[in-house]
């Protein structure tokens, strides 16, 4: 820039005396004219007015100034007032410089020589750095005419109102399941004494009705970005479970069997799972409060909803129980007697005392839906589809898979090769533990169902593969099972009286006739083994010995089940293993076994069972029953020469473990023939698994997205978990003994193949089931879906992420209370009928926990109460400032109370604040009604007994108007907390990038002029989310903040100071420091470039960069070096 | 773990059974208790007020003599452990003090240089010995004796110690371990009067009838202290205290060191139980009771049930 054309105008202000008193302006004046670029220095005494103004404007026209010095206050007074001034006589806004010569200078010193010396450097150095800046333009940013309102009190509501008036569209967003805040739990309001909810429901029902507001309830803001005028915001919608066609009729609420405390009545009254937070929510509908889903429905393999079933059997709801468990569970009765029960293991209750007996909890509600209601009817089937499925083998995967398929509609025939159908349930697990009379009911069921049976048809000689798709059946579900008894490979295993575990149970269970001899080894240490030596026993068997080769606490067996082994007589010899089988004449008379000793671990994790040298010894048996585990009979397979399927190293069927698909695509397979020896279980899993794989494959969906459980989640659990959100923490919770689940007498039962468990009693049922904890609420029993003639209820709903683009956002997220538990002195948490004002609001409120009435915790009503001011608020402990509202409110519960009952009131205060319109009328009200008021803080409230044993609340403090020490007897106390920021508050304002004061609350530009603007453009505040006020105060912020947004929507855009960082892409190295330092992540980097550039808008010209950039390659713009260094030397001048 | 042990007069002279107890309850927990040497008098609380110089001088011989070794200082009395606590305290806090009562010492041949930590024995046997310690050598659980836990209120004031100053709950948890009951009990820091049992007779009476009957109203068994002074306050008075108020209050008022032995199977004479004026006829029961001869498990669960309720 040539020097010669610079013309600077020098402006010095007396501020009255503000600045003169201090600083001879004069003299300043004279001292700068002697800089040759200075044209004009005059000395005015307000600068900022009127005339001041004109005399700029005359010399920029007059004198062609370019360049104009302001000495005067700061410019966060009038910067903008000279800028704008600069503008109207034709020069650019940027060529103006203030020096600071009042709070900097005359303000600070008191030295008028020192002073002045001072004020004449301040305006030298602006006067050389104004030489150096150039014209800079403004950007402009369009506004999007949408707006965000976060948070649904009064606040937001009366904001969203406004705007919507306008014809603008608004998104509000509400964290709760409805809007209305704290205002809706109030019973009155102060001074008038409206009805709370009189005077808010006419306005939440107009937001429901306004077509321009997008209400979003159950909803929390979850990423923000952008800038004014353009933010994308993520809004995280929580599942409602309930969709809109709900009438809000209540049935629902009336069948649910959960109950949790109500937040919403401060846990003072219980609510059901399915509720409305207060009769008039908006939207009216109901909302189902499901958290984490409960252990024992997410392990178990088939979802069987067993906290569903158990919550309605502690409710004597049986039938529905019944119902419950055979919609999902074709095999319940046999799994209330058989099933190895992971969801018991998986119980939350074992953490405070032992699991629920749930599996005794199944079998009594399908034992009595039986006798009740005879059998089971089978679920609907929906329409029928003209395709043909096989499913070969009839054990638990294949039944299951057959059930899902049938009831999708599919025609389903299953093939079996034995007589009987059922798998293991059939030929391999004894009488006395499943009765085969209730297997085959439940095979009666399916087959009403049409699932067609195939018996004695054997895969490999009466069909094959080939076979079966000449007969049209699209595909096919092996699930052939483990039926092949492993030999033990040692000599004279061959012998008359050897014989495996697997072909002895299944010959008992065919009928067919076999040899038991006197003595008998069973070989093992599995449920095979078990249940073979206890058949024996009952066949007549003298001594039965299990041997087992490692000790009792590896043995696979589960305890119960040993523990009836050993109360039937059977022994168990641990740490042995056979190593010959000795006969004469063919049949077994001796065994030799060898003494174990446990080694290293093996890949099972157990330990290694090793040989003791020398420690053989010989035993006399006539019979010895190998029960060492199964494997499949894969020999069928090989018949079939087109399709070769892969077979693992375990001699198992190899298959996807997502899809069970095998290597050919239309045969799938699960169960026992691919886990190998597994459980009842996890075969019906993978049953289920393949049926909606086939269901998948059949209507050529890709094999992915399973709605089915299987594998079982795996569950994470810590102990200092609770079992949902209102509950104590495990090791609070009291401890309840677990029902002792009935046997019938081992000496006797040891004789007969009858049932050995007897079954739960009503009584003990429901005992066991009130154990239960309801972990994550709602069971999913779901009567409620029962109940439901508009069908609005949906238990799958899923979370949903929904992305809007609004131009400004509205804060109005409101306040909790203080905890008053901090206040010990107080005893509020530790005594009764101590409440803190929310909870007293709700006792008042006719819908609450009384009814609107005002008793105690054991009903009586309070002959004296006492209202303790300032809890928490004026504390140099806790909250310095004063809530606001507290002195009002405890009035009003001062009259309530007066009104109510007859009892005497105290009111503990240090100030009445009554500073509102009709406030203190209000306040000589209460006075003449009586109400006792009492000058001091209160020391602490302690609980004495009186002399007919009852037990009263003494409050003790000092009363300052006559000086006086206290101690005031009453019934109730009630405690005035002070207002705190919500508890969101510090997430939101790290999301949104807005600041809060030291006190939490969000921070406001300016405390007097603008109370609705934060220094982010484009956010608002309105309501106690800046700090406490009462509803009057509310309304009015929140209109105010309405009309901040409108206006700047009506611009249509905003201008955006071009103080900003630029990037000079050629002497940018790439080095992306300046991206990660940016605190308003305003800086990408270009790739193509390989460049960082600087986004206009989201750049606020803090420097950051400016400084870090070791290339200097980014200049501030009205912040140059050029521009910082004149400005130095210019104070370094003088 | 080693100590030095300060007993102070009155533990010599009136407060005896504070002595007996504290050393035998510290021996049974294998803690040697070395008594320093040549130890005087603290100068109890007032005359701290009376001429500060002296006063710091005369405590501040006893932290000489006890930073030879290098182990903490235990004081049982709550004056004495006060008076001793806030010379250490002014004497690091003002550099110019510290140098003044150093020279005064140098005069008799000692130094001190701020070493010393001055502890409380209720803070000793919770904070450094741990509950599991005690736990191992319990021979009687306190099963259903309800206590009232009174502190005092020297040993958690004026500045924070080693709990909270309106609500301590060292000696309650010390005793919910041992399975009692520990009532509720608001006045348990409230002031027993002190001195002003001799100057101003009616206020003192005032507040230990305060402290009796809450402690009476809440079902206490008896009442455990911490300090000489409050355990004679609360002891000696009650007569007297009944004749003003027309009452009827009478508790037994143990030192909590006494309890404590009881529950370690120390037996009665050794913890000066046969000093107190009132024996708590619960208590000697549960002295009698046959020891245990397992380890003992901790509190009941019973407890928390009792508590809840």
């Amino acid at each position: 820039m040539n020097n010669d054309s610079i013309k600077i105008g020098v402006y010095i202000c007396h501020c009255g005396v503000n600045i003169s008193q201090t600083v001879d302006v004069e003299r300043v004046a004279e001292r700068v004219k002697r800089n040759p670029l200075v044209v004009v220095s005059r000395t005015y005494k307000f600068m900022c007015s009127d005339p001041g103004q004109e005399l700029i404007r005359k010399d920029i026209q007059e004198l062609g100034l370019n360049r104009v010095v302001v000495a005067a206050c700061s410019p966060q007074m009038h910067e903008l007032t000279f800028r704008n001034n600069c503008e109207r006589a034709g020069l650019n806004r940027y060529l103006l410089q203030i020096a600071n010569i009042r709070e900097q200078c005359s303000w600070v010193h008191d030295d008028i020589e020192l002073a002045t010396i001072k004020a004449t450097s301040l305006v030298n150095a602006a006067i050389k750095r104004v030489a150096k800046q150039i014209p800079l333009t403004p950007l402009k940013a369009k506004i999007n005419p949408d707006t965000l309102i976060i948070g649904g009190g009064i606040a937001g509501i009366q904001a969203a109102l406004d705007i919507a008036e306008s014809g603008r569209n608004v998104y509000l967003v509400e964290k709760e399941s409805t809007i209305g805040g704290q205002m809706a739990k109030f019973d009155k309001t102060f001074p008038t004494l409206d009805c709370a909810a009189c005077i808010l429901t006419p306005k939440m029902v107009s937001v429901s009705h306004r077509k321009n507001i997008k209400l979003l309830t159950l909803s929390e803001v979850e990423d923000v970005r952008g800038y004014i005028g353009n933010f994308k915001v993520k809004i995280r919608k929580k599942s409602r479970y309930v969709i809109e066609k709900c009438t809000s009729c209540g049935e629902c609420a009336k069948v649910c069997p959960v109950k949790v405390p109500n937040a919403f009545d401060h846990f003072l009254k219980d609510r059901t799972a399915i509720h409305k937070l207060f009769p008039q929510a908006i939207p009216n509908t109901y909302v189902i409060d499901k958290q984490e889903r409960p252990p024992c429905i997410e392990t178990c393999p088939i979802r069987q909803e067993a906290a569903g079933y158990i919550a309605l059997i502690r409710e004597g709801r049986f039938e529905a129980a019944a119902k419950l468990i055979r919609n999902r569970n074709p095999l319940a009765i046999v799994c209330g007697r058989i099933c190895y029960h992971p969801c018991e293991t998986a119980c939350n209750r074992g953490f405070v005392d032992k699991p629920l007996a749930i599996q005794q909890l199944k079998r009594f509600a399908m034992d009595w839906a039986l006798k009740n209601n005879g059998i089971n009817e089978p679920p609907e089937i929906s329409e029928e589809k003209d395709i043909k499925v096989a499913i070969i083998g009839s054990g638990p995967a294949g039944l299951v898979c057959a059930f899902d398929l049938r009831l999708k509609g599919y025609k389903v025939t299953v093939f079996e090769q034995h007589s009987v159908i059922g798998g293991m349930l059939a030929v391999g697990i004894p009488e006395y533990r499943l009765p085969k009379s209730l297997l085959n009911m439940e095979i009666e069921m399916m087959k009403k169902m049409g699932v067609d049976f195939k018996v004695n048809s054997k895969f490999g000689e009466d069909f094959t593969i080939d076979t079966l798709t000449k007969d049209g059946y699209k595909a096919i579900f092996l699930a052939i099972g483990a039926h092949k008894g492993i030999k033990m490979d040692i000599p004279g295993e061959e012998l008359d009286g050897v014989i495996t575990g697997v072909e002895f149970l299944r010959k008992v269970n065919l009928g067919i006739k076999q040899y038991i001899g006197k003595h008998v080894a069973v070989i093992g240490g599995g449920n095979t083994a078990i249940d073979a030596a206890r058949t024996a026993i009952r066949l007549g068997a003298e001594k039965v010995s299990i041997l087992y080769r490692r000790s009792k606490m590896e043995m696979p067996a589960s305890p119960e089940e040993i523990k009836d082994a050993e109360d039937e007589g059977v022994l168990i010899s641990y740490l042995t293993a056979p190593v010959e089988v000795i006969g004469k004449n063919g049949k077994v008379t001796h065994l030799k076994c060898i003494r174990m000793q446990l080694g290293e671990p093996d890949s099972s994790g157990r330990r290694r069972p090793i040989p003791v040298p020398d420690s053989e010894y010989i035993v006399e048996f006539d019979q010895v029953i190998v029960a060492i585990s199964q494997t499949p009979d894969l020999s069928c397979i090989q018949h079939n020469s087109n399709y070769r399927l892969n077979i693992s190293k375990y001699g198992t069927l190899e298959v996807n473990s997502d899809t069970l698909q095998t290597n050919v695509p239309f045969i799938f397979a699960g169960g026992d023939v691919v886990l190998g020896p597994a459980t009842v279980i996890a075969a019906m899993g993978m049953g289920r698994r393949a049926a909606e794989s086939i269901d998948k494959y059949l209507n050529n969906e890709p094999l992915i997205n399973y709605k089915t459980h299987m594998p079982a989640r795996e569950i994470i659990r810590a102990e200092s978990f609770k079992p949902h959100s209102y509950a104590k923490t495990y090791s609070e919770i009291e401890k309840i003994e677990r029902v002792e689940i009935p046997k019938r007498d081992p000496s006797i039962r040891k004789f007969d193949f009858k049932e050995v468990d007897i079954g739960l009693s009503e009584k003990e049922a429901i005992y066991e089931a009130s154990r239960c904890l309801n972990c994550g609420v709602c069971v999913e029993c779901l009567e409620c879906v029962k109940v439901c003639e508009p069908g609005a209820i949906n238990h799958n709903m899923k979370d949903e992420v929904v992305e809007v683009d609004v131009g400004q956002i509205i804060v109005s997220t409101g306040y909790n209370l203080f905890d008053a538990s901090l206040l010990y002195q107080y005893g509020y948490g530790k005594l009764e009928n101590i409440y803190n004002s929310l909870e007293f609001e709700r006792i008042l409120n006719s819908t609450g926990p009384t009814g609107g009435k005002i008793l105690l915790k054991n009903g009586k009503e309070p002959r004296a109460i006492g209202i303790i001011h300032c809890v928490g608020s004026r504390d140099q402990n806790f909250n310095k400032y004063c809530s606001r509202v507290c002195c009002m409110y405890a009035m009003k519960f001062a009259h309530l109370i007066k009104d109510r009952t007859s009892a005497e009131v105290y009111q503990f205060y240090i100030d009445m604040r009554a500073y509102g319109k009709g406030y203190e009328e209000f306040y000589s009200r209460i006075l003449n009604e009586g109400v006792n008021v009492i000058r001091g803080k209160v020391a602490e409230v302690v609980q004495r007994e009186i002399t007919n044993g009852e037990s009263i609340l003494v409050i003790k403090c000092e009363d300052t108007l006559i000086g006086k020490y206290r101690e005031v007897p009453v019934d109730m106390v009630i405690l005035c907390n002070a207002i705190e920021p919500s508890t969101d508050t510090a997430k939101l304002g790290r999301l949104l990038g807005i600041s809060r004061s030291p006190d939490g609350f969000f921070l406001e530009r300016h405390p007097k002029l603008d109370p609705f603007s934060t220094p982010n453009d484009g956010i608002y505040i309105a309501g106690c989310a800046q700090g406490p006020k009462d509803i009057p105060d509310t309304v009015a912020q929140a209109s105010g903040a309405a009309a901040k947004v409108l206006s700047l929507i009506s611009k249509g855009e905003i201008e955006i100071d071009p103080i900003i960082a630029k990037v000079n892409e050629e002497l940018c190295s790439g080095c992306r420091i300046c991206n990660i330092l940016c605190p308003y992540n305003a800086i990408e980097f270009i790739e193509e470039k390989k460049v960082s550039f600087v986004n206009d808008a989201l750049c606020k010209g803090c420097g950051t960069c400016v400084a870090a950039c070791p290339a200097g390659a980014i200049t501030g713009q009205g912040f140059t070096d050029e521009q910082i260094y004149s400005e130095i030397e210019g104070l370094l001048e003088i | 773990m080693e100590y030095t042990y300060y007993p102070g007069c009155s533990l010599h002279s009136v407060n005896k059974q504070y002595d007996k107890s504290c050393k035998a309850v510290f021996e049974k927990l294998d803690i040697k208790l070395n008594e320093l040497e040549d130890w005087n008098c603290c100068g109890a609380t007032f005359y701290m007020s009376v001429d500060e110089i002296t006063s710091l001088s005369i405590a501040a011989r006893n932290l000489a003599l006890a930073e030879k070794s290098k182990n903490d200082l235990m004081a049982p009395c709550s004056s004495c452990f006060t008076v001793l606590s806030k010379t250490n305290r002014f004497l690091r806090r003002h550099e110019e003090l510290h140098k003044n009562i150093n020279s005064i010492l140098q005069s008799i041949g000692l130094e001190y240089n701020l070493s010393v930590r001055v502890r409380h024995p209720l803070d000793i046997l919770v904070n450094d010995v741990g509950f599991e310690l005690i736990r191992m050598k319990v021979k009687h659980p306190l099963t259903g004796l309800r206590i009232a836990n009174y502190y005092g209120c020297q040993i958690v004031r004026p500045e924070k110690g080693f709990d909270d100053r309106e609500n301590p709950v060292t000696m309650d948890k010390l005793f919910e371990m041992l399975d009692a009951d520990s009532v509720y009990f608001p006045v348990k820091v409230k002031c027993c009067g002190a001195m002003s049992m001799i100057t101003a007779e009616d206020v003192a009476l005032k507040l230990i009838y305060e402290i009796l009957n809450t402690a009476i109203e809440n079902d206490a068994d008896l009442i455990v202290t911490t300090c000489p002074l409050c355990q004679m306050n609360l002891e000696a008075y009650q007569d007297k205290v009944n004749k003003k108020f027309q009452t009827n209050l009478r508790i037994p008022i143990y030192y909590f060191t006494q309890v404590l032995g009881v529950a370690l199977g120390i037996d009665d004479e050794k913890l000066g139980i046969n000093n107190n004026f009132y024996i708590s006829e619960k208590l000697r029961e549960i002295s009698r009771a046959p020891m245990l001869t397992t380890i003992y498990d901790g509190p009941t669960d019973e407890l928390k049930r009792r508590q809840i309720k």
